[in-house]
């Protein structure tokens, strides 16, 4: 019967509970859209960083820390037996989709026909490994990636791709067809001393052979692991924009056989580091746990470490957005409660004189205030429910729209979506949410209806 | 600053050869790399002033002036150099230390001294200072191929030793050398440097050879690189002297008060 | 001035039955934005059991405020009142409504029928409150109904009644559960005068029928020449009583 009276009573004044309704179905649209897209934005950004850097990485214990001054010294030594320890693993094992090794380095690159020389940043990846990591894809957000082609092969270990930056430091912006490349600004060179004529030169067997088909060629200097000097050639397949302008001006990817080389030298030939990717992300803590019980067992000195630990721009975009979408959710909550209020207390005002008659025919103060709090639940349900309901199917409607983005982190445009599967919990806290807002929302004007005295009440219109 | 800054001397990978006190029986590896590690260290502590001019596609690009005091180390049959900037004038006065495989530079305006790593000297100065300070007999295994003729810095043919070395420690700096050393002198005419990669570093030219300190030694050297191609450095020595080098003034402590000498 | 006809009045009770409501020195006080209003001096009555019983006075004499006492929905602020043997006074506002919801029924002037509900459901309303079984509900829903005869109007609305049927509506909601007394404030007065004359007799009809006390308030003589016991109130006191005996 509490439920028959609440009910009537909300479709009495139909427009005010109307308009209260559509407040609080706004409120959840926007609370769906929102959380849906910054969910968007964090499979975005987990899939970029696990394309990128897999889903955990083993290092040698302290390369974290301190390796990157110093990759040889921690080097992981039979890098192949851990590999093959990993995926023999009876519980990891099924888990795994690619299970591959790295090196990191830095050294000088140079293109010395055109005496340009610069630091670069250095990774050196198994190319059909690294083909294999690019296509993850475990929320459906990166179908557009799907048809780049990798560039580094398995057959020519010389190949490699470097930064934007770096090509057009390096005068590479001709053959690797950059464009908006200004000419490169020539430094006079000052002459101190008398010339001489009687100087040797290099004969032309000692000078290194030029270029592989159409791509340009790069000289890269490293200090190996006992600090002697080294120097290979890549041929530079192509210039790929990164997301950091510091990445983009210094990055060189290569194949994972000729980091070894550079980095190691006539030393043993170690990995720096071994990057595991998972099917799937929620089984990251099982595999990281066991993973860590394995090498304890086995006695090997080496940590590990997930995309996050790797990449903090993840943590610290998806905590953003995650504020940011606290602070709507709030704002919405706070509407939909200031709203629900002032309906419920006109309602009150209206009703003064019904409330004095049950109140003589009997009906207790708890009565009274059980009656308007549920009227405002159902307020909440119905208007949580349409709001809900209407948010995902315009989240549906809105990816079909096609939009692009280029999100931060990102250096190339792609669609902009978001993310509908999967949200249930979202759905589902954001409609519970609403309805205890507008039940506590009724509770202040629902006291006061219960706290009238009956004698007032009767005489009020 | 660092790239230019640090050349270091030490003997030179020239050897000093002590007159012709061979028979005209092929020599061993063994013997030639012996006789070139002898003539190579007097045997005193010297001092000795280097004039250093980079070339750039043949221009002249660039001048330092030096002033090295070297040191054998008995325990560790390592030179020890300290190095010290002569001119141009804002270099003046700046340092770098030298021991074995290390390399340290000091700065008297900022009074800091800072390690210079492998890594710093890939390119520039200090990695021409891995030439010059090479140690044959102690980092390498030389096998002799064979007299051969070989075309020298002023571009005469000489007959000469060709002999390969491979390294032998996992210090030393180049994982290969060739070297071609005179028959009847023992003196190096040419020398190659190569990578661990393989692939060709420097090519190094002996000449002008006199005798200084007890031996004959090249007073020129010059450095072609096979990395940078358009890259010539000139090295020529002077005033090669006896002195009595101080074993603390190879102590990193001691620098600040090594300038104000 | 109030207890010459004390005596008399008691005399006049049905013999072997208490009063239902009992008044001693009772006085009301309350207070109008910072102003005390004394609504009612010091009264002291009886009203007899099972009759009509009327409270007459000019507007504002404080007859409002006795019909209020009576009906439980204020107390006093002075003196004892007694409802059906309860001492009103001593209650708090949930023993009181509780005593309400089974001994006290009201009828409006207004009629104060829930409008969202049909005819049949504000019958029904008292006994939900009383927590009756579903099925009793409906026997004796529909028995009211029948007896003030509305059946057929029982699925509709107040606002599709007229005002003689929303006070018969009334009457039913107010007898369904067998109260001790009715309080009827100017029932009459939203209705022609013939509407009127049939509510006062079905109100006579339902009061016979199930011994119920009545008491009114009003200024309709139509209805006062009903009155079994009248009791004049003036400036909140009571300054004369009358009784007729019918058969």
């Amino acid at each position: 019967m509490l439920f028959k009276i609440a009910f009537r009573n909300i479709l009495r004044n139909g427009r005010r509970s109307a308009m209260t309704l559509l407040a609080i179905a706004v409120g959840s649209i926007a609370v769906v859209l929102f959380g849906e897209f910054v969910a968007f934005i964090r499979a975005g950004l987990e899939t970029n960083a696990v394309q990128n850097v897999g889903h955990l990485t083993v290092f040698r214990t302290g390369y974290f820390d301190y390796g990157a001054g110093n990759p040889a010294a921690f080097g992981i030594e039979g890098y192949e037996n851990v590999i093959r320890l990993i995926k023999s693993d009876p519980e990891v094992g099924p888990t795994l989709n690619v299970v591959t090794p790295t090196v990191s380095l830095s050294g000088i690159a140079g293109n010395f026909d055109i005496d340009a020389s610069k630091t670069f940043l250095g990774a050196g990846y198994v190319p059909a490994d690294r083909e294999q990591m690019r296509r993850w894809d475990e929320h459906g957000v990166s179908r557009h990636r799907a048809n780049e082609d990798p560039a580094l092969r398995d057959d020519d270990e010389t190949i490699g791709v470097v930064g934007v930056g770096l090509a057009r430091v390096l005068g590479l912006c001709a053959p690797l067809k950059i464009p908006n490349c200004p000419p490169r600004p020539v430094t006079p060179t000052p002459v101190t001393v008398a010339a001489s004529a009687d100087l040797p030169s290099l004969s032309d067997e000692d000078i290194a052979s030029g270029n592989h088909g159409d791509a340009p060629r790069l000289d890269l200097l490293t200090a190996t692991a006992s600090g002697a000097p080294n120097v290979m050639s890549l041929h530079v397949a192509r210039a790929e924009p990164q997301s950091a302008r510091e990445l983009d001006e210094n990055v060189v990817i290569m194949h994972f056989a000729l980091a070894q080389k550079l980095l190691y030298g006539r030393g043993e030939r170690q990995a720096v580091g071994i990057i595991v990717q998972l099917h799937r992300t929620e089984d990251l803590a099982r595999v990281r746990a066991r993973l860590a019980a394995l090498f304890a067992a086995h006695h090997l000195d080496l940590e590990i470490r997930d995309f996050a630990d790797r990449e903090p721009f993840y943590r610290q975009a998806v905590g953003m957005f995650s504020a940011i979408f606290l602070f709507i959710a709030l704002i919405m909550g706070v509407i939909v409660l200031f709203t629900v209020v002032n309906t419920m207390g006109m309602s009150v005002v209206e009703r003064t004189n019904e409330i004095g008659t049950a109140r003589a025919m009997g009906l207790q103060r708890a009565g009274v205030r059980r009656l308007f709090v549920l009227e405002g639940t159902l307020l909440g349900a119905f208007g949580a429910s349409v709001g809900v309901l209407l948010g995902q199917v315009i989240a549906v409607l809105f990816n079909h729209t096609g939009a692009m983005w280029t999100p931060p982190g990102q250096a190339a445009p792609s669609p902009l979506e978001v993310l509908t599967s999967g949200m249930q919990p979202l759905l589902i806290g954001a409609w519970l949410l609403l309805i205890v807002i507008a039940t506590l929302a009724a509770v202040v004007p629902a006291n006061r209806a219960a706290r009238l005295k009956v004698v007032d009440a009767l005489r009020h219109v | 600053m660092i790239a230019k800054g640090s050349v270091v001397l030490v003997a030179l990978a020239a050897t000093l050869v002590r007159g012709g006190a061979f028979t005209d029986h092929p020599p061993s590896s063994a013997d030639i790399v012996a006789a070139a590690d002898n003539a190579r260290n007097p045997s005193q502590p010297f001092r000795v002033s280097l004039a250093l001019i980079e070339y750039r596609n043949g221009q002249p690009h660039d001048a330092t002036n030096l002033a090295v005091h070297s040191k054998l180390d008995p325990n560790t049959h390592q030179y020890r150099n300290i190095v010290r900037y002569v001119a141009p004038p804002r270099d003046l006065g700046k340092l770098v230390l030298l021991n074995a495989s290390s390399m340290w530079f000091y700065d008297p305006a900022s009074k800091a001294s800072i390690r210079i790593s492998a890594q710093q000297r890939l390119i520039g100065q200090a990695s021409d200072g891995d030439v010059l300070t090479i140690n044959l007999a102690h980092d390498y295994a030389a096998r002799l191929i064979g007299k051969e003729s070989v075309q020298d810095a002023d571009k005469q043919a000489r007959s000469a030793w060709h002999l390969d070395l491979t390294a032998s420690t996992s210090d030393a700096t180049y994982s290969r050398l060739e070297t071609w050393i005179e028959e009847e002198t023992y003196q190096p005419i040419k020398s190659k440097f190569y990578s661990d990669s393989g692939r060709l570093l420097k090519l190094a030219y002996y000449r002008r050879y006199e005798t200084q300190l007890g031996g004959a030694r090249p007073m020129e050297i010059i450095i072609v690189d096979a990395v940078d191609a358009h890259l010539v450095t000139k090295i020529t020595y002077s005033d090669f002297r006896a002195e009595d080098v101080k074993d603390e003034w190879f102590q990193r402590e001691y620098l600040p008060r090594f300038t104000e000498r | 001035m109030t207890t010459l006809t004390e005596t008399a009045g008691d005399e006049r009770t049905t013999a072997s039955e208490s009063p239902v409501v009992r008044f001693r020195e009772v006085g009301k006080v309350y207070d109008d934005e910072g102003l005390r209003v004394t609504a009612i001096r010091s009264v002291t009555f009886d009203i007899p059991k099972k009759r009509f019983a009327m409270i007459v006075g000019p507007s504002g004499s404080g007859k409002t405020t006795l019909l209020n006492l009576i009906g439980c929905i204020d107390t006093p602020t002075s003196g004892r009142l007694e409802v059906c043997g309860q001492d009103i006074g001593t209650l708090g506002d949930r023993a009181l409504t509780d005593f309400r919801s089974r001994s006290i029924a009201f009828v409006f002037q207004n009629f104060n029928l829930l409008p969202v509900l049909t005819a049949y459901e504000n019958v029904e309303y008292p006994l939900l409150l009383l927590g009756m079984r579903a099925s009793e509900r409906r026997d004796q829903t529909m028995a009211m109904l029948e007896s003030v005869g509305l059946t057929d109007k029982r699925d509709h609305r107040p606002n599709q009644l007229s005002g003689g049927q929303k006070q018969r509506v009334a009457i039913a909601r107010a007898l369904v559960k067998k109260p001790a007394v009715v309080l009827a404030d100017e029932p009459t007065a939203n209705l022609d005068s013939h509407t009127g004359a049939e509510i006062i007799a079905l109100m006579r009809q339902v009061q016979e029928q199930h011994a119920v006390s009545f008491v009114f308030s009003t200024h309709d003589p139509q209805l006062i020449s009903h009155a079994d016991d009248t009791f004049v109130i003036r400036d909140g006191e009571l300054t004369d009583r009358g009784s007729q005996e019918r058969n």
